[in-house]
């Protein structure tokens, strides 16, 4: 049965492929360097993290109080003080044109209210187009000015406020303690880069072999392949097989090399799921890569019609905004996407520590969308060809 | 001036005739914006936490109802005997609430009782909304309770200008609609451009009388057509599906639209000019107008936040002015005021692109 399969004209195929691939390392260092490259820039570039609010604020006070509130904002890493300004109007521009992002306007009577022990109201402006930015920013800034209000009834003690922990603790009440699991410095990194490694399975399965399709029917030679006694789906599998290899090398680097070594992503579980998981995304990219080959002449085609998989797949996938931000009659649509599936399993072997018993439905899903993309094209490449 | 407007016919025709390309200036965008405008906001409400309740008193009791009464939050079923962090796990929920036994009694006696917070950061920014809603409720609770000290000495009034409502499609639409416009146009451009130097009837330009300027030209010309005709769906579907109208005077955002279509349509003439290869053309443009615009223009994540090395890079990202006159039309009102330097730079931008693809044309031109 071994040496069946050994003498195998698959083999000798496969072998064929290998040594085509071996020879021009050009195709090897195009399938590994420019996905590095990506995964190094969206972990980069893609944070969410609230920091630095560039803050203008008026002061018409002038009293030590109301600079000491000042300088509470601006010590807090979430706000930079970037201007003063004198009236309102200058602030309202600036918000406006994007010079600052927040106003905090402290009236003149702030100072002689606090002394009469009369309730101070301080107004706080914040540009609210980007809802997200505006919903944290405002939660800051009510942290910060309720730690402030903490610090002047108390004995002068200066309260930080670096994450929303910081001020949430109110003696007299009931006190919030809050702790973030997985993620305990919430590094926005880690969320996008283990989104993007599932997009890039899919993005790298489809581009690689699509254009290994098309470039052969292109040449021509793909007829003399068919006229050799290999079946059609043989001619397919050893054509994949060596890109698919090369693939998960890809994946190895991805994961190992720019998340754990570059993001200091944790590997709290196993780092085989992880690799068994992104595995059965680039065969799912692979099976899109072979329908979208039977449907283009040429690979300029492949291209354009890529564009009406691959975005919807990437946007709809929640690996790089989370899946409840989409409107809910979108939400099914995450269920039959590979890459929402690797998603939830790098997140939950990396950071959560799961293992397969909480993760294998996603596995299953998995394994059945790639089963279901590899048929259905295989399918219809052959029936091509016939 | 005739043969730049019959060279701009010759192009138009042949898109028209194409099916492909007018599924991929007229439909595709409009539904990518759809999808694209509604999926990629960060801001998310309604997300289920677990409420664990060792307590059961009446106190404790009345305390959870305040989360499920919130917007922000709904809450999910998690039997007591089994750990919060199970339910994190799993993913049924992104943050649990422990209420401690003797809640009620700490917090009658003592004054002050604590519970705890467990948010799972796989998520950090939803694990950061997460906490700043629940902090919100305690806070209400301990304020309408009295249990906050008296009142505060300092009270912030927070004014949430140009989106009260916090609606975050209003600022992922008009994202999405640039990322659409920059991605489609400059796309056909460059593939019209490089199928000329590919099927090689770029000789018969050369040959013919028109000069490299007429040529270029007709060709922007055409495709600044075919990316005004690819925003007008796309800002109908702005208005009927997300509810997007002018703020302010719309003169700037039109003026803007018009040199941006300029802009992208010379963009792609370039790529397609200085690639003559279509399969190579259309990576060149999709990784200019696709990543470029999604990574470096501020479309969903803070420009701000970008690393200082890259961010500087965001400032030739032409797709990033636009997003801005965009954003300021439905959103701010600013007017020329706030937008005039923006669309400054998108007509420079523009030419030059224009002038780049002249260049290259320019020495395989047989002079007369």
């Amino acid at each position: 049965m071994l040496r069946e399969f050994f003498n195998s004209r698959l083999l000798a195929l496969m072998r064929k492929e290998f040594n085509q691939i071996r020879r021009d390392t050009r195709i090897v260092m195009s399938l590994i360097v420019p996905p590095a490259l990506l995964l190094l820039v969206f972990g980069l570039v893609l944070n969410s993290k609230i920091e630095n609010v560039r803050l203008g604020v008026i002061d018409q006070s002038g009293t030590s109080e109301s600079r000491e509130l000042v300088a509470d904002l601006s010590v807090s890493r979430s706000f930079r003080l970037t201007r003063a300004f004198l009236s309102p109007g200058d602030l309202s521009d600036a918000v406006m044109d994007g010079r600052v992002q927040a106003g905090l306007i402290i009236p003149a009577e702030f100072g002689r209210d606090l002394e009469k022990g009369r309730q101070a109201t301080v107004q706080f402006v914040l540009n609210a187009m980007d809802a997200n930015t505006a919903t944290v920013a405002k939660t800051y800034a009510q942290g910060v000015v309720s730690a402030y209000a903490k610090g002047v009834r108390g004995p002068g003690v200066h309260a930080r406020f670096d994450e929303v922990a910081g001020a949430v603790a109110r003696p007299g009440g009931v006190e919030l303690q809050p702790s973030f699991l997985y993620n305990p410095g919430l590094f926005a990194a880690w969320f996008t880069v283990t989104g993007v490694v599932g997009l890039l399975c899919i993005l790298n399965g489809t581009l690689v072999a699509s254009s290994a399709l098309v470039k052969e029917r292109e040449a021509g030679t793909i007829e003399q392949l068919l006229m050799s006694p290999a079946t059609t789906t043989e001619i397919i599998v050893a054509k994949i097989a060596p890109l698919f290899a090369a693939l998960c090398v890809m994946v190895v680097i991805l994961v190992v090399g720019i998340g754990r070594v570059v993001f200091g992503v944790p590997f709290n579980g196993s780092v085989f799921l992880v690799f068994a998981g992104a595995a059965l995304c680039l065969l799912g990219g692979i099976g899109i890569g072979i329908f979208l080959a039977t449907f283009t002449r040429s690979a300029y085609q492949t291209q354009l019609a890529s564009f009406f998989i691959n975005p919807p797949l990437a946007f709809l996938s929640g690996a790089v905004t989370p899946v409840e931000a989409m409107p809910a009659w979108l939400r099914p649509v995450t269920q039959i996407n590979p890459i929402y599936h690797f998603g939830v399993i790098a997140r939950g072997s990396m950071l959560k520590g799961s293992g397969l018993e909480t993760l294998w439905p996603n596995f299953l899903a998995l394994a059945l969308i790639a089963l279901a993309l590899l048929t259905l094209s295989i399918m219809r490449f052959r029936k091509q060809l016939a | 001036m005739n043969r730049i407007l019959a060279q701009a016919r010759i192009e138009l025709i042949q898109i028209t005739r194409d099916r492909m390309s007018l599924i991929l200036i007229l439909a595709l965008p409009v539904i990518l914006l759809i999808v694209i405008g509604s999926a990629i906001n960060l801001k998310v409400s309604h997300l289920p936490i677990v409420i664990q309740d060792f307590d059961g008193s009446g106190t404790s009791r009345e305390f959870a109802d305040a989360f499920r009464a919130s917007d922000s939050l709904y809450v999910v079923s998690w039997p007591t005997d089994r750990g919060p962090e199970d339910a994190l796990l799993l993913n049924k929920a992104r943050a649990a609430l422990v209420i401690p036994s003797h809640f009620e009694r700490d917090l009658l006696r003592r004054g002050g009782a604590p519970v705890q917070l467990l948010a799972d950061g796989s998520d950090s920014n939803t694990a950061a909304l997460v906490a700043g809603y629940v902090t919100s409720i305690v806070s209400a609770y301990n304020q309408s309770h009295g249990r906050a000290q008296d009142a505060a000495p300092v009270r912030a009034e927070t004014r949430l200008w140009y989106n009260p409502g916090l609606d975050s499609k209003k600022y992922s639409g008009p994202g999405a609609y640039v990322l659409n416009l920059s991605l489609f146009a400059p796309l056909l451009a460059s593939l019209a451009m490089a199928k000329e130097s590919e099927t090689k009837t770029i000789l018969q330009v050369y040959v013919s009388n028109i000069s490299a300027h007429q040529f270029l030209l007709g060709k922007v010309l055409a495709f600044t057509v075919v990316s005004l005709a690819e925003s007008l769906p796309m800002l109908v579907t702005l208005k009927v599906y997300f509810g997007m109208s002018f703020a302010g005077d719309p003169t700037p955002f039109i003026v803007g639209t018009v040199l941006y279509a300029f802009c992208i349509a010379a963009f792609g003439v370039m790529a397609g000019a200085a690639i003559p290869v279509r399969a190579l053309a259309t990576q060149v443009v999709s990784i200019g107008g696709f990543l470029l615009t999604f990574l470096l223009s501020g479309l969903v994540f803070p420009v701000d936040n970008i690393p200082w090395q890259l961010r500087w890079i965001s400032n030739f990202v032409w797709a990033k002015h636009y997003i801005a006159v965009v954003r300021d039309a439905f959103l701010q009102g600013g007017g020329w005021r706030s937008t005039w330097l923006e669309i400054v730079i998108i007509a420079v931008t523009g030419l030059v692109f224009y002038a780049i693809a002249w260049k290259t044309l320019r020495p395989m031109q047989v002079s007369a």
